[in-house]
């Protein structure tokens, strides 16, 4: 008897230790049960002229980035649209969700009435060509990707599948021209996720910017523009997997990098900077796709650039209610006239408060000059690290071009592979 | 007559324990603020359709599998908390079979290769852990964590180094195989016949072993009590390691199967906790083997169902963790009660 | 205090353990429980310690019903009990397991606080009123089964009880602590407590007891003032009278076992054996004092414990440093003194068990018909009272002994065994030493232990005397008096020992 209630001990014992672990902190919404019970309506109640559109988002729908960003499209696009009803699951990863795949929570979703599903990542592009297969009438929109891309590498003939991606390689040069316009020290750091064609075309961009402020505004030799990139390995820290992005952040803010950009999904490019800057450097950041990115260290930010899907997911849902859908690789374009307008632009900038009146002046002059086509960045004579060409003298950049570049440009310090 | 009684009192008390664990999985529920029959009737709708009844089943096959390997191991006195990295072994060791082989011999050989390496892969993964546990004196459920971390590293490293895809590392995991070798699926859905078999095929035989060989028979006394077993002859440290073999291998053909039969890929998160979820099924159903295949359906069904929550009722599908935990801690509960009684 | 049973009755599933047990103990007396195994005195006396609840019946402490319900209500109803096998925390020290059981606020030696100091001193006054010696940081897996028990008995002491009970207390103990034991016994019934006193031997009853009871299969057949003649008593606890086999002469010109410049080193002990030859089919008894190093003899000769250096020789085969599964290969047998952690699995049937032991070298299927036909023939064979099913726990001590026997091998060599008939009553250690000598007229050879030195001279051919891990030279016993070995067992050896530094 003695030994058995021992037993029993261990067991529990065990058993706690198995549920911490079954119930791994996924970053969990406690609103949402009230908050938006309302705009996820019920498949019960639908009346027939409701279109409903499934969302499957790889991250939190309030992660102050990339998912929420998507979320928000939807809110915009049930406004313009009174008649679009959104049933949406979150967080639709292996580790938040174990054991649940992207086309699985498709399946649920079009059993519950969606006719048209948005995947938000590059990670379920899998998923979201399956789905496209296994449900022919239903047309999917995978947010990034290429294959629709009839031009594109990775084509498939897929007659419901559209991909959205948004120009951001402008919001990047944005970015880039903001960095070089404030340096003091000439050296720009970029803390960068994993390398992909995309990561790829956004450190290019970002470099592009720079390099064209730089000799042009600033009136400086690009010998002494010094731009670097550090790859921790992914979109966010995984201890022992990726480099830990908090110490990378630091080594550029105390090795002389006095502007810093980032491009991962977590906030150390702002708060280290931060404690750089309250230890007396004189330091600044950019942030990305977080509107609000500026408030995690106001003074010293110098703007973020974003994505805007809203009216792109307008657009493509509006075709398919009535029917017109078609497969088709969209590439949401900012609109010059005002990057940030939210009905029309799909890559804004917002303005950080460390950037100078002047400076802002010189940076909405860039802006104007990019929208006009008087200054075009992918234009040769452009050279790849290793020497060759990418662009020729004279040449311009072919969208294919642009979308897959195998290295980054010559000029940038940091690895292409 | 006395085994009579026993029964009866044995049911009685499972019934019980069933209509408590019930009641407090209702008042967790209000106190999450949702309505315990909206949650029944999603979790019910969350598995009603032939695409979910499917995912169902396709769940099912790990989770039995793992379950079974679970009875060797906790038959011999073990609480084998390495059965996560031991799946995760079993499917590493597929894909990596699956990444060499697919291109050059007949699918059909190509599938077979693969789960021998996964059972090749988890057993030795076991292996591991017991001989840590025999020679290295390390408490099993330490060596077993460490190893799940290990594993669980070993995944990150191939998804995001040698095995990436073609350009773009990703969480999304490895490229997807060809789908020539992607188990058959029944119609166009996702349960595959040959996972099943092979999770059926596991019951019967962990059934058949433990009940019905000497070695099940040393298993259980090894478990019960080392020293005499020893000294009754048994050879108890090799039972050890055997039955830390055979759990893994177990475990590896889950693994493979969650690599053959559900991603296409390996992923980092292959095992998707159902390892943890088949120690819980093992907890729950003590000595029952046969109990293992009801148990681990409803298991099955509730994770696969759970999935509603979040879809419409906007609660966590993480409520499905909390119903099966409260359920094992009650019937845990139960048989202590009875036991100081 | 004064105790009243009234009609106590106690079933597990079919077996009626206590059927309509009624007795009284007076305050200030001593009270046996005499009866065979399984007879329900185990049973009954844990019904009045609150381990176990009853199924009917009262129990009436001084005139007042009392509500006993677990070990704890019962402490409090001033009763305590030191079980057959002892329930204390061996990894603790004996001033921890003194401790252990206080309940904070009953006194205010007790709080949540370890009153460390106060129970040193209480331990260390109540011990040496005894004549108990105990160390009190020594951790508890370190003492001899009769040390465990003198802490338990001031353990229960100082908890306030009036009232002990002793579950069969003299198996396991050497003689000077029994002796310490019965005087410790006598004290606390003078200074009017009372005592319950479980046994089956007979001579203990007579030189202890006020009064005593004898059970029968659940239920009481009789009551006797001490003193009474013992065949009386024998007579009502198994419905006949008895007669204790002769030893036959068994030993034969063959040599079974051979020790050759033993050294066997623990870190409490050193054994030297220079040379010691055993015929085949001889009874060697190893007496001496408990912890002396007759286990690690035995231990030794089983393979359960490798010799530092020497040789082991048996039947003509060199057997040092081979393993255990060699040693069960070669015929040897060994029987643990402690049933339910080294002989006995926990969980597992009888049934089990027989499957278990057939299951040495084999390794497919179990035959589970034919076993059940094995098992249920040696449970009529060994009289267990028990079905195949039965787990071995459930089963009665005496009967957990007798399974042990049944498992034994044959053919069997050599078999080595603590304490053989501990915890079996008169007439089944009779019926055990038939068999065994049965055994050794086919050649087997025995080493036993036991602290019942009347067993070691009725029973061995030779006998070795350890103390303080010197072994003597083998004696033969006709050669041998009570008082001889009593001198020797206290560590004094006229022609030297088996070592070979003496
Ligand atoms: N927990 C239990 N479950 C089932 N049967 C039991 C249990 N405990 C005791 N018994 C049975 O009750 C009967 C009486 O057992 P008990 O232990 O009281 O005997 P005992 O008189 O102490 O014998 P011994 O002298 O051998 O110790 C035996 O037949 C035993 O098998
Ligand atoms: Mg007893």
């Amino acid at each position: 008897m003695k030994l058995n209630n021992f037993k029993y001990f261990g067991w529990v014992a065990v058993l706690g230790l198995i549920l911490t672990a079954c119930n791994n902190p996924a970053p969990t919404n406690t609103q949402s049960g009230t908050q938006n019970t309302q705009t996820a309506t019920p498949a019960s109640s639908q009346p027939t002229d409701k279109f409903t559109v499934g969302l499957v988002l790889v991250g939190p729908k309030n992660d102050a980035g990339w998912s929420q960003a998507h979320y928000e499209a939807m809110q915009y696009v049930i406004k313009k649209q009174p008649n679009v009803a959104l049933e949406y699951v979150d967080k639709v990863n292996p580790s938040d969700r174990p054991n649940v795949k992207g086309s699985q929570v498709a399946d649920d979703l079009i059993a519950k009435g969606a006719k048209l599903v948005i995947f938000n990542s590059d990670d379920l592009k899998d998923d979201a060509f399956e789905t496209a297969k296994k449900h022919p009438n239903i047309p999917v929109i995978h947010a990034t990707g290429d294959y629709s891309w009839k031009e594109g590498k990775n084509f498939k003939n897929q007659q419901n599948l559209v991909n959205i991606m948004p120009q951001m390689e402008y919001g990047r040069m944005i970015t880039g021209c903001a960095a070089a316009l404030s340096t003091q020290t000439g050296k720009i750091g970029f803390l960068a996720p994993l390398i992909n064609d995309e990561t790829r075309r956004l450190v290019s961009a970002a470099y592009l910017g720079s390099k064209y402020c730089w000799e042009n505004y600033r009136k400086k030799d690009i010998k002494d523009l010094n731009f670097k990139v550090t790859w921790i390995g992914f979109w966010f820290n995984i201890p022992g997997v990726t480099l830990d992005p908090t110490k990378v952040a630091d080594d550029f803010y105390n090795s002389g990098y006095d502007v810093v950009m980032t491009g991962i999904d977590t906030p150390e490019a702002a708060v280290q900077g931060k404690k750089a800057a309250e230890a007396g450097k004189q330091v600044k950041f950019l942030h990305y796709t977080l509107k609000t990115g500026c408030d995690l260290a106001p003074d010293i930010c110098l703007g973020v650039p974003i994505y805007n899907w809203g009216p792109l997911y307008l657009d493509t849902i509006r075709k398919a209610e009535s029917g017109q859908i078609k497969p088709e690789f969209i590439l949401g374009k900012p609109d010059w006239s005002n990057i940030n307008n939210p009905d029309t632009s799909a890559v804004g900038f917002v303005f950080g408060k460390a950037l100078t009146e002047e400076n802002k002046k010189t940076l909405e002059q860039f802006i104007k000059s990019l929208g006009d086509g008087s200054i075009n960045l992918y234009q040769g004579l452009l050279k790849f690290q290793d020497g060759t060409d990418f662009l020729k003298a004279g040449e311009k950049a072919t969208p294919q071009q642009i979308w897959y570049m195998p290295q980054l440009i010559q000029g940038i310090e940091g690895k292409s592979k | 007559m006395e085994n009579n009684q026993l029964k009866i009192k044995d049911y009685s008390l499972r019934f019980g324990t069933l209509i408590l664990t019930f009641l407090f999985i209702t008042l967790i529920i209000f106190l999450a603020g949702a309505s315990p029959k909206e949650v029944f009737v999603a979790l019910w709708q969350g598995i009603s359709s032939a695409d979910q009844f499917a995912r169902v089943l396709s769940t099912l096959a790990p989770l039995l599998l793992c379950a079974c390997g679970l009875v060797f191991t906790f038959m011999a006195g073990l609480y084998n908390l390495g059965i996560e990295g031991q799946i995760i072994m079993g499917a590493i060791a597929t894909t990596f079979a699956l990444r060499i082989f697919q291109d050059i011999i007949p699918s059909y050989l190509a599938i077979l290769l693969g789960i021998i390496f996964g059972i090749a892969g988890g057993a030795l993964w076991g292996l591991f852990a017991g001989v840590l546990n025999v020679y290295g004196k390390v408490n099993e459920i330490f060596a077993g964590l460490g190893l799940n971390f290990v594993a669980q590293g070993l995944t990150l490293y191939l998804v995001f180094g040698p095995w990436k895809r073609p350009g773009v590392a990703s969480m999304s995991g490895t490229e997807q195989f060809k789908e020539t070798v992607w188990l058959p699926t029944i119609g166009n859905t996702e349960a595959s016949p040959i996972a099943l078999i092979l999770a059926v095929l596991g019951l019967v035989v962990t059934a058949i072993v433990i009940r019905g060989t000497y070695f099940g028979l040393q298993l259980r006394a090894v478990g019960q009590n080392l020293r005499a077993s020893y000294v009754l002859g048994i050879p108890a440290y090799s039972r050890i390691l055997g039955a830390f073999a055979i759990c893994g291998a177990l475990g590896g053909i889950a693994g493979s199967l969650q690599v053959l039969a559900v991603f296409h890929r390996l992923i980092p998160n292959i095992s998707s906790n159902l390892g943890f979820l088949a120690l819980l099924i093992g907890m729950l159903v003590g000595n029952g083997i046969l109990w293992i295949l009801p148990v681990a359906f409803f298991f099955s069904a509730l994770n696969v169902g759970s999935l509603q929550l979040p879809l419409s009722l906007q609660l966590e599908s993480s409520l499905a963790g909390v119903i099966q935990g409260s359920l094992v801690l009650f019937v845990l509960l139960a048989r202590a009660f009875n036991n100081i009684k | 205090m004064k105790i009243e049973l009234r009609n106590i009755t106690k079933r597990f599933g079919n077996v009626l353990a206590n059927d309509d047990v009624s007795v009284t103990v007076e305050a200030g007396t001593i009270h046996g429980i005499l009866g065979e195994n399984g007879a329900g005195k185990s049973t009954l006396v844990k019904i009045i310690s609150g381990f176990i609840g009853r199924d009917r019946g009262t129990i009436i402490l001084d005139e007042k019903p009392g509500e006993i319900k677990t070990p704890a209500a019962a402490i409090r109803a001033g009763i305590g009990m030191l079980h057959q096998d002892p329930l204390d925390f061996p990894t603790l020290s004996v001033l921890d397991n003194f401790m252990i059981g206080r309940e904070g606020g009953k006194d205010k030696t007790s709080s949540i606080v370890l009153p460390k100091k106060l129970a040193t001193k209480e331990l260390k006054y109540l011990a040496s009123d005894f004549n108990f010696s105990l160390d009190v940081n020594e951790i508890l897996g370190n003492l001899t089964v009769g040390e465990r028990q003198q802490l338990e008995i001031l353990r229960l002491l100082s908890l306030g009880v009036n009232t002990l009970i002793f579950d069969e207390p003299t198996t396991g103990i050497s003689a000077s602590q029994k002796d310490a034991l019965f005087a410790a016994m006598r004290k606390l019934a003078d200074s009017g407590k009372s005592l319950i006193f479980v046994s089956h031997k007979l001579e203990d009853v007579a030189v202890l007891c006020d009064r005593v009871t004898v059970m029968r299969q659940g239920k009481v057949v009789g009551e006797a003032e001490i003193p009474c003649p013992e065949n009386r008593l024998v007579e009502m606890m198994f419905g006949r009278e008895l007669a204790s086999p002769n030893k036959p002469k068994t030993a034969t010109a063959e040599v079974a076992l051979q020790l050759h410049n033993i050294i066997l080193k623990t870190d409490r002990l050193t054994i030297e054996i220079e040379k010691l030859t055993i015929q085949s089919g001889e009874v060697i008894g190893l007496a001496g004092l408990e912890g002396s190093g007759q286990r690690l003899l035995l231990l030794m000769c089983a393979g359960l414990l490798p010799a530092t250096s020497g040789n082991l020789i048996i039947n003509g085969q060199d057997m040092t440093n081979q393993t255990y599964q060699n040693y069960l290969k070669a015929g040897v047998g060994f029987l643990p003194a402690d049933r339910l952690k080294e002989g006995l699995v926990n969980g597992l049937t009888i049934q089990d068990h027989v499957a278990l032991r057939q299951s040495i070298g084999r390794r497919s299927f179990v035959n589970w018909k034919e076993t059940l036909t094995v098992t249920k023939d040696k449970i009529s064979l060994f009289n267990i009272r028990g079905k195949a099913d039965s787990k071995v726990e459930r089963l009665s001590g005496g009967n957990q002994q007798r399974t042990q026997l049944a498992l034994l091998p044959i053919p069997l060599n050599l078999l080595l065994m603590e304490h053989p008939t501990r915890g079996l009553d008169i007439e089944s250690a009779i019926w055990v030493w038939q068999q065994l000598i049965a055994r050794c007229q086919t050649g087997t050879t025995i080493l036993f232990t036991s602290s019942d030195l009347d067993e070691i001279v009725q029973y061995s051919d030779r006998i070795l005397v350890f103390s303080g891990g010197n072994v003597s030279a083998p004696i033969d016993t006709k050669e041998l008096t009570v008082n001889k070995l009593g001198q020797m067992i206290g560590g004094k050896f006229e022609d030297g020992g088996l070592g070979t530094g003496d």
